[in-house]
């Protein structure tokens, strides 16, 4: 039997919402990462209920290009965060506040 | 042969050019500082315009015109070109023009070169560099084939007598002189452009003969419809009246000659000129800078004869002008500044001559007016060589002195008065005969006549009074009692010039003529003896004016006996061993011949205090509205950035927040225009 399409984009509503949630009241910068992988992957799972539902390849082939990108970006993000708990001495993102004019 | 010498005309000015060049460049190695280079190559140009004179005598029409002998530039239906248009004015003015040009490099030897006080300021080589280019931009003036070619060579002998005024540049005054007379010529010359332009654009082609301008404008006025393919115009702006806009046109180039012949309002810079060396005012006053504006109104009078109205402009400014400066020449101390106001005088009469239509008269008072004032500038110079002084009141008793100085000066001075038969008394009373015969026809054209008339007593009075003053009576400085003698450099012009300066008048005896019946108008008939548009007769044709027909006797008479007058009055107050300043004691009068009726005050006045006014008023629109509307704009760019920035205020989660609630109200919008919910 086949999932209706509905399930799979309510599953991804579901979770892009606990990722903008977590996006937008956590400070710690680590869940902040983690919030957005969350988010990354509630697009995936669009990508890839679309790509079944219509029968083509190409939002699969979307889905892993993401998932090449989320683990670029989580590279980079734990990066910065390196740099900000070296300088900072903490990783809450209300800390940092040069990024201003 | 005759082919020869016309083809070869454009060597008249490339000679004094050439000396220019030479002098500039090698003047400080030649003997006597290029002095010599100046007179061989003034020379030169006198021989050659004298072959050329007789060329044209004895070719049949008188006239050879070549306009395009180079070619500036050319577009569609108008072409700038040089050329060069030998025909008997411009042959006859060749000649005066390197005749006085000659005789002043000579003198220049004397005062300059001779006289130890003036040799040790130096810069020879760029005097006589500067006065053989003078002599090489006037005598390409002369020979200018047309509006164009005359403006560009009107305007670098400005540009000449700018250097040569302020030649002793490490003094204040000349200095000032010179930017003086430069900026004032400039203010006429301005015009002057404006109404080349006007002139091309009209007619197409600036040329003064052979299907020139004057021609056209003839033909212009004679048909209905003077614009189109067929007509001789090639532009009216705006339907205007052919005749009103020649008007303009010919009122715009009086501009120039105005500023250029020193005619009011425009004289001013001429007597602050006399700043620059002694023989510079003879070849300035004489033949070159001064003499450019009657010259070019001579050139083309045939486009002024059909304009009656900047005919009677010329005539009242010509007579008033004479008056005017003849007024400011008597009160004057100084020798020079009472020549430079008869010359302003002077150059009154020919605009009233060519005013009232007398173009042979006009130039035959140009004729004998550079004769007689190259004279009495050079016998100036001889003084000034001699005692050092030209403060008429340092001088005096000079007669036993230096001889030779006085008499030419004499002869100079009773031609200036307008004394039978001096060479000044025949062209002067032609003027005023010729002003006299229209204005009895014409009542408006009287009053510039009764100036001018008035002007002959009061030249009569200023010129002999400054004769007696300096060669008469006891000397007042130990200077004018032991002179210096004065070389032969000095003495062969003084000579040549006083010769001609008595016979010169001889050539057109107007009076004699017409009670003899002999025939002794040599010189209109000289002027007359070119074919076509260019003759006297023509000019007659053209005019509109009506002529009185009365005997010339009275009026002859009546100028030669207010002259004598003016004479015998200089002679009663100023020929006594110790004259007294009898102007000191006038009050009013005195400070306002002296303050030259403060004309420089009015002229400073509208320099400064008017256009500085109008100057200040729209400076403050510039900065308040112009400027406050560009910073305007800056300002709401700054203050707007400065307003907007805050929006990065730094927090990350709020920026957070911002993106999310953009996206959703983007949403939200998209939502409601794009009718998702309707």
């Amino acid at each position: 039997m086949t999932v209706p399409l509905s399930y799979a984009l309510g599953l991804s509503a579901a979770l892009f919402g606990v990722g903008l949630f977590g996006l937008l009241t956590r400070q710690n910068a680590l869940v902040l990462v983690i919030a957005v992988e969350l988010m990354l992957n509630a697009a995936n799972i669009n990508f890839v209920a679309a790509s079944y539902h219509w029968g083509g390849a190409d939002g699969q082939l979307f889905a892993i290009a993401v998932i090449a990108l989320a683990a670029a970006e989580v590279a980079v993000g734990v990066g910065i965060l390196l740099q900000v708990h070296r300088t900072f001495g903490t990783v809450d993102v209300t800390v940092p506040r040069a990024l201003r004019w | 042969m005759a082919a020869t010498i016309f083809q070869l005309a454009p060597l008249i000015p490339v000679l004094p050019f050439v000396a220019f060049l030479v002098a500039l460049t090698a003047g400080r190695w030649l003997p006597e500082k290029g002095a010599y280079v100046g007179i061989l190559a003034a020379a030169g140009s006198l021989g050659l315009s004298v072959w050329t004179l007789l060329a044209v005598n004895a070719s049949a029409s008188s006239l050879y015109v070549a306009n395009e002998l180079y070619t500036w530039a050319a577009v569609e239906g108008l072409s700038l070109t040089f050329g060069v248009l030998l025909d008997p004015l411009s042959t006859f003015m060749l000649v005066l023009v390197a005749l006085i040009a000659t005789l002043v490099f000579v003198f220049s030897l004397g005062y300059m070169n001779h006289d130890e006080h003036h040799r040790e300021r130096g810069g020879l080589p760029r005097y006589y560099a500067s006065v053989a280019l003078f002599t090489a931009s006037m005598l390409a003036f002369v020979l200018a084939s047309n509006l164009l070619m005359a403006f560009i060579f009107f305007e670098l002998v400005g540009l000449c007598s700018y250097l040569l005024i302020g030649f002793w540049l490490t003094d204040r005054a000349p200095a000032s002189a010179a930017k003086k007379a430069f900026l004032v010529t400039r203010f006429g010359d301005y015009f002057f452009l404006v109404g080349v332009v006007g002139v091309l654009a009209t007619f197409g082609t600036a040329a003064f003969a052979e299907g020139g301008f004057p021609q056209l404008a003839s033909d212009a006025l004679a048909t209905s419809s003077p614009v189109g393919p067929d007509g001789p115009l090639q532009w009216l702006p705006g339907g205007i009246d052919p005749q009103a806009w020649f008007t303009i046109l010919g009122l715009l180039v009086l501009g120039g000659a105005i500023g250029k012949s020193a005619q009011f309002p425009l004289h001013t810079w001429l007597p602050d000129a006399m700043e620059g060396p002694t023989p510079i005012s003879a070849l300035i006053h004489a033949a070159t800078m001064v003499a450019a504006g009657v010259y070019l109104l001579a050139r083309m009078f045939g486009f002024y004869a059909e304009l009656p109205q900047a005919l009677a402009v010329i005539a009242f400014i010509g007579g008033f002008t004479a008056l005017f400066a003849a007024t400011m020449g008597v009160v004057k101390d100084d020798i020079k500044q009472v020549l430079a106001y008869s010359t302003i005088s002077q150059y009154g009469y020919m605009m009233l001559g060519l005013g009232v239509g007398g173009y042979v008269a006009a130039t035959f008072h140009l004729m004998t007016h550079a004769y007689f004032k190259a004279l009495l500038f050079l016998g100036a110079g001889a003084i000034i060589v001699a005692t050092h002084h030209q403060d008429m009141w340092a001088l005096g008793g000079l007669r036993e002195h230096l001889p030779v100085t006085r008499w030419t000066f004499l002869a100079g001075a009773l031609s200036l008065a307008g004394i039978a038969p001096f060479s000044g008394f025949w062209s002067k009373e032609e003027v005023l005969f010729d002003a006299l015969i229209v204005g009895l026809e014409h009542p408006l054209l009287l009053g510039a006549y009764a100036m001018a008339l008035v002007a002959v007593l009061l030249t009569g009075f200023y010129t002999f009074r400054m004769y007696f003053l300096t060669f008469h009576g006891e000397p007042r400085s130990d200077a004018a009692s032991d002179p210096d003698p004065v070389g032969w450099a000095i003495k062969l012009p003084l000579v040549v010039l006083g010769t001609l300066a008595v016979v010169a008048g001889f050539v057109n005896m107007k009076p004699v003529d017409y009670y003899v019946g002999a025939d002794l108008l040599y010189l209109e008939r000289w002027l007359d003896g070119v074919a076509g548009a260019l003759s006297v007769t023509h000019y007659h044709e053209l005019l509109s004016y009506s002529e009185a027909a009365i005997s010339p006797l009275g009026p002859t008479l009546l100028t030669l006996g207010l002259a004598l007058i003016g004479a015998y009055m200089a002679h009663l107050l100023y020929n006594v061993p110790d004259p007294d300043r009898y102007f000191d004691g006038t009050g009013v009068v005195d400070s306002l011949l002296k303050h030259n009726y403060y004309q420089d005050e009015l002229q400073v006045w509208l320099a400064t205090g008017l256009t500085g006014s109008i100057a200040r008023v729209s400076n403050l629109f510039d900065q308040r509205a112009i400027d406050g509307l560009v910073d305007g704009t800056a300002s709401a760019g700054l203050i707007g950035g400065d307003r907007v920035r805050n929006v990065q205020f730094g927090v990350l989660p709020g920026y957070v927040a911002l993106l999310v609630g953009s996206v959703v109200v983007l949403i939200l919008v998209a939502g409601l225009y794009g009718g998702w919910w309707m």
